[in-house]
């Protein structure tokens, strides 16, 4: 392996408006294991890409060995060194694990692919983990029969067999057990001995402290200290990721346990969550916490008919299980899905036509749009919608009023039960404000509200109780004075409160 | 059996082959017997062909409707430019026409497809008229008059022994059986199967995605040619038409034998058995002392009925979750 | 394309194809001399009202996206012609039985197709492509060949010939169509729920459309349109063959790429069809009337068609 020393130094990246990464810095070095963290937004998933080579940054430079770099394609970071283990996104599932491992680079024989030294250099790669996964994972195995903490393993191996000089692991032991993660760290720190470089970006405080020499803090987008492992711990790491940002503006308690129960969940078990259980009345703002992927986006989807689940959910009193959404709509419960653009929104349909979708059964035969202009006007009036009309697409409103159109949609249809799926991403501050003041306004009137929001200044300002979530179960239930900063960012990350 | 079926997707289609060739034997006893068995590969062989250069654009994610009438315009050329007293020089000048002209077409169809980033199937539909047009202007009517020499060539079984004789057909199934085998040990069958399977993921990876998108329609335009050339020897004239029906069975073919549309996967031994099994449906219904009004309907439900079972298999494999 | 692309919403597709097929109607007059006359024009408004019955069906399904095709809609024109034919055997009284037959057979072999995209998950272009082979081989078998049967006279005088004014019947017929399936596309949930499915059938979904019903019921519909234009043509030939419908199969999802809707769904208009058919016929019966070659109709059809799609089928992705 060759010895390289990569810095990144000042990396800018705005994407429109929002600057994602404000001032990137990162050093490592063969034999170095640095750990890179941050909280979310942080601009940590920014600076990873900009080293593969997948977002170039405006501003900043990249030097290898001293000199200056910039990747055009992800394929230039590798020829470089650079190889980067994501969650199995680079995976053909067709094709067989050798296959993938070796694709674009494969041993050839007289031109010809050299299926048997594939085959052995595979096996090889896979006797990295001998012991720690079943048997059946074998060079010929298709990806598609895999799962997931096995696919995680082929995406180590590919990116390790391009014989990098740096390693970045991007929450690479998300899908792995405990076996596979220890041996994991074994190979890594062969690895190091063996002049590797390796950057881990992680969530998990524990791993950090176990492997990593170095980590390099980052806080909205600025790179805020680099600090030795053996020389700190864990509260110090938390308290860099958040210091700052101290204000606490909680919205007075409100007690709501008079009223009565809208949702009571028990045991709900999806691919990713692993028994979950909680109540909700109405009048309540139950929170959402902890890291993205944690299985928050699973327990909204599950709740709205959009996702197979098993466990009890009791809806209004009766017991329900939804198999679709439109019987959860008809039972009064809305979802403001994740990725507004391609969830929640027809882009090239008007603001009227993105509206009226759920509800056009209630305006008779044939469609009385006039009356549908009306309902869509009021509604656009209570949200302060900022829009040219009614027949705009909805493509050409801001993101803080494209999501207004999604919350207008369920709004129309008087819910009971609304879902929210973190609805302010990428939406300005202005138009955050106006959202809260709409929930509350929703909270005080009455509606049982399950909100996940990525932002823990949110659920710190909004929320009456806050569940967080860690691996797919709840790691803790914050309520009241509980709601901390501290205590929401420990239990995001697995740690002790 | 999933991993089975991956590794050789045409393993149903397979079973299905040999069930048709047990009935079509059934219902006639010389099936096996040279002249019948020479006969019926030289009337399947086209659609062989045709199935087989399918093939590599839908494994690429792609279709091609052109190519029935690329198989009429090159078969249109071969008959104008070989009269039937031509010498070895004329011969040998009529197909590197016809192979250019094939040649151009697959880069029309693939500069459709990957520059201006048209969808293939509107794509190569309105190509097709062009080089179906093509062909009329260059042949009319049917017509033209091969060369005794070259169809006898084509439809004498190959004398090996004084007692054992090889259907000429036969030895090019097992030359493209051949053909692709050796293409399956290339770096190109991994790109072509990765840009079907996952194109951003091959992207990524390296793969030059589009690059391989436009040697698939060269593909399959050169095999449209090969077939062109089947039937000029076969019937030792031209039609300026003959490609017209041809296409969409190619693509039923391609999907009875086991590769899937949407691409990524897939095989062109399974387009050659899924074409031979369209045949053998076709000379089991001739065989089967139907009335012959009631034959396209078996026909058309026999074909609908193997379409639907990899659609039925998953429905089944979705209820036992 | 910069100015292009800024002009582009003053042009919807439907309109570019509606001058497009004017402006060559007149350029044919400077060509064909005789040809730019108001009898030329009504009889390719008529041609051109088969062609954008039978395309009604296809405009549906090309629209719901999920690579929605229909290639059935070939034989079910002849089937929709062959049941008129027998079923009324020159009588009047029977026309309308008749057409309720014809209705019924077709949203059945629709649904069929429905049945096969949405729950058996085959690709549309395969499905429609069998069902169109067991349509035409049902026929024959049905008929033996024979193709017994008369054209009642009501219906070649109420189609082909004037009805309001100096108007073929057709056209009539051609125009209700239209008002219908834009009130369908526009003023009914099916519609609006269809468009949405084209365009993203996840967020279809999460706003709570059943998408799979709504698929299949477009098809049942296309195939029912589709036999109602056999039985519409069978007014103008006043004859049955066993290949009716089928030179109207290509030329209908023509017409409706040319009206500006986008294959992948989503995105378009009856309209848009209706303008695709005239400008098809407009430049068929200009071709004829120059005295073209097949041959070279074929290459100019065909150019014609890549250069509509280089300028409108580039489409952003409608899908994530």
């Amino acid at each position: 392996m060759k010895q390289i020393s990569l810095t990144v130094e000042h990396a800018v990246k705005t994407y429109g408006g929002v600057t994602a990464l404000a001032d990137g810095n990162l050093t490592v070095r063969s034999g170095e294991v640095v750990a890179l963290l941050g909280a979310n937004g942080s601009g940590k998933s920014t600076l990873s890409k900009i080293l593969t080579g997948v977002v170039s940054p405006n501003s900043g430079r990249v030097r290898i060995d001293g000199t200056d770099v910039s990747f055009a394609a992800p394929s230039e970071a590798r020829a470089r060194g650079i190889s980067a283990v994501y969650q199995e996104l680079s995976l053909i599932p067709d094709l067989s694990v050798a296959e993938n491992i070796w694709l674009a680079h494969e041993p050839l024989r007289a031109g010809f692919v050299d299926r048997q030294a594939m085959r052995t250099k595979t096996r090889d790669l896979l006797d990295l983990f001998a012991g720690r996964v079943k048997s059946d994972l074998q060079p010929d195995t298709p990806i598609s029969a895999l799962t997931p903490d096995e696919r995680q393993i082929v995406e180590i191996l590919k990116a390790l067999s391009f014989d990098p000089s740096l390693i970045i692991l991007d929450e690479a032991t998300a899908s792995l057990d405990h076996q596979q993660v220890e041996r994991l760290f074994e190979l890594v720190r062969a690895w190091q001995r063996g002049g590797l470089a390796i950057v881990i970006v992680s969530h998990r405080m524990d791993e950090i402290f176990t492997i990593a020499d170095k980590a390099t803090v980052l806080r909205n987008g600025h790179t805020v200290g680099e600090r030795i492992i053996a020389q700190t711990d864990e509260r110090e790491l938390v308290d860099m990721m958040i210091a700052g940002a101290a204000r606490l503006d909680r919205r007075p308690e409100r007690t709501s346990s008079d009223q009565p129960y809208r949702l009571r969940v028990h045991d709900l078990k999806t691919d990713v969550l692993r028994g979950i259980s909680f109540d909700l009345r109405d009048g309540e703002l139950l929170g959402l916490g902890g890291l993205q992927g944690q299985g928050q986006s699973d327990l909204l989807m599950a709740l709205f008919g959009a996702l197979r689940s098993s466990g009890r959910i009791e809806l209004s009193g009766a017991l329900r299980q939804f198999r679709h959404p439109r019987a959860a709509m008809n039972a009064g419960v809305a979802l403001v899905p994740g990725d507004r653009a391609s969830e929640g929104l027809l882009l090239i349909r008007s603001i009227l036509e993105n509206l009226m979708l759920p509800s056009w059964g209630k305006y008779g035969l044939p469609l009385r749009v006039g009356g549908a202009r009306r309902a869509g006007d009021t509604v656009g009036q209570a949200l302060k919608l900022v829009m040219a009309s009614l027949d705009a697409p909805v493509s050409s409103l801001s993101g803080g009023n494209a999501q207004k159109v999604v919350i207008g949609k369920w709004l129309l249809r008087a819910p009971k039960l609304l879902l929210l799926n973190d609805p302010t991403k990428g939406i300005d501050v202005g138009a955050k404000a106006e959202f809260y003041a709409l929930l509350n306004r929703l909270r005080d009137a009455g509606s049982a509200i399950l909100f996940y929001s990525s932002d823990d200044d949110e659920l710190l300002g909004l929320c009456d109780r806050v569940l967080v979530l860690h691996d797919g179960q709840i790691s803790d239930e914050l309520a009241g004075d509980g709601i901390t900063r501290a205590n929401l960012v420990a239990a995001s990350m697995g740690a002790a409160s | 059996m999933t991993r089975a079926l991956n590794r050789y997707p045409f393993l149903l289609s397979l079973i299905l082959l040999v069930i048709m060739i047990a009935v079509n034997r059934a219902l006639q006893d010389n099936l096996f017997e040279l002249a019948p068995l020479n006969g019926n590969l030289r009337v399947f062989m086209p659609a062989i062909l045709l199935a087989v250069g399918q093939t590599f654009v839908v494994i690429a994610g792609g279709v091609d409707l052109s190519m029935g009438a690329i198989l009429s315009l090159t078969n249109a050329i071969l008959a104008t430019q070989i009269p039937q007293d031509a010498g070895v020089d004329t011969v040998i000048r009529a197909l590197l026409l016809a192979f250019g002209a094939g040649a151009l077409a697959g880069a029309l169809n693939g500069f459709g497809v990957t520059v201006l980033r048209l969808q293939p199937i509107v794509t190569t539909y309105a190509t097709g008229f062009i080089f179906a047009g093509f062909a009329l202007s260059i042949l009319p009517e049917p017509g033209g008059r091969l060369p005794r020499d070259l169809t006898t060539f084509w439809r004498s079984p190959l004398q090996i022994t004084p007692d054992f004789a090889i259907p000429v057909p036969l030895i090019v199934i097992v030359l493209l059986v051949i053909v692709w085998i050796i293409l399956s040990n290339t770096r190109y069958k991994q790109f072509l199967f990765a840009t079907g399977g996952k194109a951003d993921a091959a992207y990524s990876t390296g793969v030059p995605v589009n690059r391989v998108k436009f040697t698939t329609y060269l593909f399959s335009a050169l095999f449209a040619t090969l077939a062109a050339l089947a039937i000029t020897l076969g019937s030792g004239t031209g039609n300026p038409r003959a490609g017209d029906l041809l296409t969409l069975p190619s693509v039923v073919a391609v999907v009875l034998g086991g590769t899937r549309l949407s691409g990524g996967q897939g095989s062109a031994i399974g387009s050659i058995i899924g074409a031979l099994i369209l045949g053998l449906i076709s000379n089991i219904i001739s065989f089967a002392d139907l009335d012959s009004w009631i034959r396209p309907l078996i026909d058309a439900l026999i074909i609908i009925a193997a379409l639907a079972i990899p659609g039925v298999i998953g429905l089944i494999r979705r209820l036992l979750r | 394309m910069n100015a292009l692309t800024r002009l582009r919403p003053y042009f919807p597709p439907p309109l570019v194809a509606l001058i497009l097929g004017i402006a060559l109607f007149f350029i044919g007059g400077v060509f064909a001399p005789g040809f730019a006359n108001p009898d030329q024009a009504v009889n390719i408004v008529r041609l051109a009202a088969f062609l954008g019955i039978i395309a009604a069906g296809q405009t549906l399904v090309i629209l719901s996206g999920g690579e929605g095709i229909d290639l059935s809609a070939g034989a079910l024109v002849t089937l929709g012609a062959i049941l008129t034919y027998r079923i009324t055997n020159g009588d009047d009284a029977l026309i309308l039985p008749a057409l309720v037959v014809v209705l019924l057979v077709g949203a059945g072999i629709g649904t069929l197709n429905g049945v096969g995209v949405a729950i058996l998950k085959m690709p549309p272009l395969v499905i429609t492509l069998g069902m169109a082979g067991v349509v035409t081989g049902l026929i024959y078998f049905v008929t033996q060949g024979e193709l017994i049967g008369r054209t009642p006279p009501a219906m070649g005088r109420l189609l082909s010939q004037a009805l309001i004014g100096q108007i073929p019947g057709v056209i009539v017929v051609w125009l209700v169509i239209g008002v219908g399936m834009w009130v369908l596309l526009e003023r009914t949930p099916f519609g609006k729920q269809l468009f949405a499915i084209g365009i993203n059938r996840t967020a279809a979904r999460l706003s709570g459309v059943r998408v799979s019903a709504l698929v299949t019921l477009t098809y049942t519909i296309s195939g029912a349109l589709a036999a109602f234009g056999g039985f519409v043509l069978l007014g103008f030939t006043q004859t049955v063959f066993l290949n009716l419908g089928q030179p109207y199969l290509f030329p209908s999802i023509a017409a409706v790429v040319v009206g500006g809707t986008v294959l992948a769904g989503g995105k378009g208009s009856y309209w848009g069809t209706m303008a695709g058919a005239l400008v098809l016929q407009v430049i068929n019966s200009l071709l004829i009337a120059l005295g073209v070659d097949e041959a070279y109709q074929l290459m100019i059809l065909g150019t014609i068609l890549l250069v509509l799609l280089t300028l409108y089928g580039r489409q952003r992705n409608l899908r994530q």
